[in-house]
């Protein structure tokens, strides 16, 4: 007996004696010998990967030891065990390279939230209601598996599966657990998808995938409206790169450009901030093409196939002249000359679309007119250019079921709606869609609904039954990143700590599931983490590798850039280059531009409080919602900072305070998405307005995206008693003297 | 020769993500104090970024400056301090001794930069948000005022490490939260007195300036400006 087994079993006699002897169920103690070497004081680093974005971020998390209050089996007590401390980059991963965003920094703060579903439940009151009563696992399985029998025996196809983007082997499972089982793809919701900038790499390049930007080693970068720093694609990759395009090259700085209507954190840091016309980034990206065209800086053909998409290509572009765009634009046609010539003469040059440009009817058009002004500068898979990431084949193809719109209209048309049973996991359309589609309607004609929820949000309260998936720091958790990185990386982490609460890892369940379905579904795995480890057995490694990837974080290694995939891209119709806007100009004159917000990105991290209280870097703001609105559009209106506004669309009507801004165009109205939760913890209910509940729910035709950019809106001052939520800037300080200047 | 700690900020690498703010919430316990009381102005945030418009729409511009305790060589808080709690570390930090200080606040009152934050009410961490404090950090109580310490914990942490190995601090083997989780690397902090260390190379830098310097502070942060480019400068080759 070592010393270590000695102290078990004399520890489990010991807690026999002291439930016994105790009546009080709060001083009772369940003593478990952490299965880990702990030593008090001393911290131990253990790899996990961020999973609050789609980048996957690899982390190196802070453990030491403490003693947790659980409960378990109905039992209070406290169980010492290794505890997550502070999360970190990991610096040898190829994606975070030690680095770490503040959404990221906030994250630890998910496994620790005092408002997470600690065990299953099954809903007591009406749907919405919010009304749940704990129940046990097994009460908890019975039940899904009594729910997911009866539709196995009537008609398999009525199950659905709702959830966020799954990369790696979440993703693999659910599609092969619905295969299996007979249904449908599972329907992906995303607020901020990159559909139409897929569709466009495909038809461009033939690459189906976000690119990855060499900014490190760029002379010039012209971005359309890309948040590539704060919140889109793989902002902690690019922002250790773009430190190296600024100061990392002796004697070569480089030149960014960034052309937008509202300035994003992103767009703070240009050189020159260009306000575009939203939904004309397309047009000035072909006048840009025209003029490099015009020069002779290049040929037509340099372009190749993506060149080939755009009317008019060969012929030089002759309608996208300066001249002729720059009303279109707002911008001056000199202006539209010098930056074509800068572009083209500074090379190796790069141009990045993204965000908002990606979001109107036109979103496609204006994606293959920015492809195009990358391939004319012959840019694609060169340094300093657009990479595409060699992902290892043990990915998941994107899950690609109905889209949410067609799904919600599909269910509202028919009597008896299609899906019986819905396992909804992660996702939160209730609070991310726009009215129109009528989702929360169309989920509450679907009889059962089970959520794997960590948190009761819109879309969660709706369900039936809740089996509390673990966090991310306490399951298996992988991913094959879709861009951030030029080398081939399958990160994949074992759980940093044990589970705080009585919940289990959602791949887990589903297995289970499928094994005790009558009769059972063919999954060739016991549990996830022999899933995870049988797709690395496919990788290109010795033996010994699995122990070598699981205390690294994953498995990774150079690699040549994928070959493009050609396939079912022949030539097709240009698509529309004029965005259509919901609202006449007449009636609603200012564009609304809702973005994803630095601390909350599509409000799914609205629930924690470190970035609840983080003042956002362009507005300085804590805890609000704001509508940014340009001084002098302000001035004519007769608003002043802090005063309540009402905007309102043809679908709905908000009222926000207003923060004056100058980086906006004037007739332009912004609002950060994130705030305006009804049911999403403590920390965010009740707080602000939710922009997107008055979008339009008009789509880009070809790809189907939410075309969320292109509602339009009007604004008016509201009277001094209807206040909404105040507008909480951060002074730098403390400045009691002064309490409205706040 | 004993160290003495300084940073710089290369503002043309800080693109405002603001990882360095959450960062150091995350290492130093920094409670969060609830809308209420941060529309008072006490949000606490030792480490901040503040932003600065110039022009008007369309020719504007945004700028970012993180700003933390500048570690002031002649500190107006230290001499203010009826307790010394606010006093002067031989290695040049501005140090703030939780258990001597009376909430007098003169100290917060004499800062230029506005870096010290009192602690109006007890921190409150609603369990099991308890379980993530980092234990290196003491947590402060009603009445104390707080501030940037440069991670002390893990300058104390490295010099340990570094003695158990049987060998000097080396430039780098030191990393305040801010500095490790800084995406674009604009952060670097070390050792001042060791003329080769990056701090010192980069504190030396024609961009270099100190925040606020004519009031004779000698702060120990140094803020490299921002750049603007040049046809000429982005047509040469490195």
């Amino acid at each position: 007996m070592d010393r270590r087994d000695f102290i078990k079993t004399t520890a489990a006699a010991g807690a026999t004696a002291t439930l016994a002897g105790c009546g009080n169920p709060e001083n009772q103690l369940i003593r478990f010998i952490p299965e880990e070497p702990l030593f008090p004081g001393i911290a131990t680093w253990k790899p996990g990967i961020c999973s609050l974005c789609s980048a996957g971020c690899g982390l190196l998390v802070r453990v030491m030891d403490g003693e947790a209050e659980v409960i378990r089996n109905g039992q209070a007590g406290i169980l010492k065990m290794g505890l997550a401390k502070k999360l970190e980059g990991n610096p040898d991963h190829p994606i975070s390279h030690g680095k770490l965003c503040a959404r990221g920094q906030a994250g630890i703060q998910v496994t620790y939230h005092p408002d997470r579903i600690r065990q299953p439940l099954r809903r007591t009151g009406p749907r919405g209601s919010g009304q749940f009563q704990e129940i046990s696992w097994d009460e908890a399985m019975s039940e899904a598996l009594s729910r997911l029998n009866g539709i196995a025996s009537a008609d398999r196809k009525t199950l659905g599966v709702l959830t966020r983007p799954l990369s790696g082997q979440r993703g693999v499972l659910v599609s092969e657990f619905l295969e299996k089982f007979g249904a449908p793809p599972a329907t992906v919701f995303e607020i901020f998808g990159d559909e139409v900038l897929r569709e466009a790499n495909r038809r461009s390049f033939g690459y189906a995938q976000l690119p990855t930007f060499d900014l490190a080693r760029s002379r010039y970068v012209l971005s359309f409206g890309a948040d590539f720093l704060g919140t889109w694609n793989s902002p902690v990759a690019h922002s250790v790169a773009y430190g190296e395009m600024r100061q990392g090259r002796p004697g070569l700085r480089a030149k960014f450009v960034q052309a937008e209507p509202r300035m994003s954190q992103t767009g703070a840091n240009a050189d020159e901030w260009v306000p575009v016309k939203p939904g004309t980034e397309g047009v000035l990206a072909l006048s840009l093409a025209h003029v490099i065209l015009k020069a002779k800086l290049r040929t037509s053909s340099a372009a190749g196939r993506a060149g080939e998409l755009i009317d008019g290509w060969t012929t030089g572009l002759q309608s996208y002249a300066p001249e002729a765009v720059a009303t279109r634009t707002g911008l001056a046609s000199a202006r539209i000359e010098r930056l074509a010539l800068e572009f083209a003469e500074h090379g190796p040059a790069l141009a990045i679309i993204g965000g908002a440009p990606l979001a109107h009817t036109n979103g496609l058009f204006q994606a293959l007119a920015v492809n195009a002004l990358n391939a004319l500068v012959g840019n694609v898979g060169k340094a300093g250019g657009l990479l595409f990431t060699p992902r290892p084949d043990i990915a998941a193809a994107r899950l690609a079921g109905r889209n949410l719109r067609d799904l919600a209209a599909e269910i509202l048309s028919s009597s008896r709606a299609p899906v019986q049973v819905l396992l909804l996991n992660d996702a939160n359309p209730v609070f991310g869609s726009p009215p129109a589609w009528r989702v929360a309607e169309a989920l509450g004609k679907i009889p059962y609904i089970i959520s794997f929820g960590s948190f009761l949000d819109e879309t969660s309260a709706l369900a039936d039954l809740i089996l509390p998936d673990h966090s991310f720091l306490e399951s298996w958790v992988d991913d094959v990143p879709e861009s951030g990185t030029s080398m081939s990386v399958a990160s994949i982490a074992p759980p940093v700590m044990r589970p705080l609460h009585q919940t289990r890892s959602m791949p887990d369940v589903l297995i289970e599931i499928g094994q005790q379905l009558q009769p059972p579904l063919s999954l060739p795995w016991k549990n996830y983490e022999e899933m995870v480890k049988a797709a690395v057995d496919v990788l290109p490694e010795e033996p010994g590798s699995w122990e070598r990837i699981q205390v690294q974080g994953g498995w990774w290694g150079g690699a040549p850039m994928p070959q493009p995939n050609w396939v079912q891209t022949a030539r097709r119709e240009t698509p529309a280059t004029e965005a259509q806007f919901d609202g006449r100009s007449e009636d609603y004159p200012f564009h609304f531009f809702p973005y994803a917000s630095q601390a909350f990105l599509d409000g799914s991290l609205a629930h924690l409080p470190w970035l609840q209280e983080l003042p956002d870097a362009v507005a300085t703001a804590m805890w609000s919602s704001w509508a940014e609105i340009n001084p002098r559009t302000a001035q004519n209106l007769g608003i002043v900072q802090g005063d309540t506004i009402e905007i309102k669309s043809l679908h709905g009507t908000l009222q926000v305070p207003a923060l004056l801004s100058p980086g906006i165009a004037p007739d332009v109205v912004a609002m950060p998405v994130g705030q305006g939760h009804q049911n999403y913890t403590r920390y965010a209910s009740g707080r602000g307005a939710n922009p997107l509940s008055i979008l339009s729910g008009v789509t880009e035709p070809e790809t189907g995206a939410l075309a969320w950019a292109a509602t339009r809106v009007r604004i008016g001052k509201l009277e001094k008693s209807a206040q909404a939520s105040p507008l909480i800037l951060f002074s730098g300080g403390m400045q009691e003297h002064e309490e409205t200047h706040r | 020769m004993p160290h003495r700690w300084g940073m710089s900020v290369d503002l043309d690498r800080c693109t405002g993500c603001e990882a360095c703010v959450v960062a150091c919430h995350a290492e130093n316990n920094i409670p969060t104090v609830g809308p209420d009381e941060a529309a008072r102005g006490r949000a606490k945030h030792w480490m901040r970024v503040e932003r600065y418009w110039e022009g008007e729409f369309p020719d504007v511009r945004l700028k970012f400056r993180p700003v933390l305790c500048q570690q002031c060589e002649s500190a107006p808080c230290e001499p203010v301090c009826p307790t010394y709690a606010s006093s002067h570390t031989s290695e040049g930090l501005n140090a703030q001794i939780y258990n001597r200080c009376i909430g007098t606040r003169y100290c917060a009152n004499a800062c230029p930069y506005n870096v010290r934050f009192f602690n109006f009410y007890n921190p409150v961490w609603e369990k099991p948000l308890d379980l993530q404090l980092n234990p290196d950090v003491s947590i402060r109580e009603q009445g104390v005022m707080e501030k940037c310490t440069f991670c002390i914990q893990r300058i104390n942490a490295g010099k340990i490490d570094a003695h158990a190995n049987g060998r000097e601090v080396q430039d780098g083997d030191i990393r305040p939260a801010c500095v490790q989780s800084c995406t674009a690397n604009a952060l670097v902090f070390g050792d001042l007195n060791d003329p080769e260390s990056a701090v010192s190379r980069l504190s030396r830098s024609p961009r270099g300036s100190k925040l606020l310097e004519e009031l004779g502070t000698q702060p120990k942060v140094t803020y490299l400006e921002r750049e603007t480019w040049q046809e000429s400068e982005g047509t040469r080759r490195g």
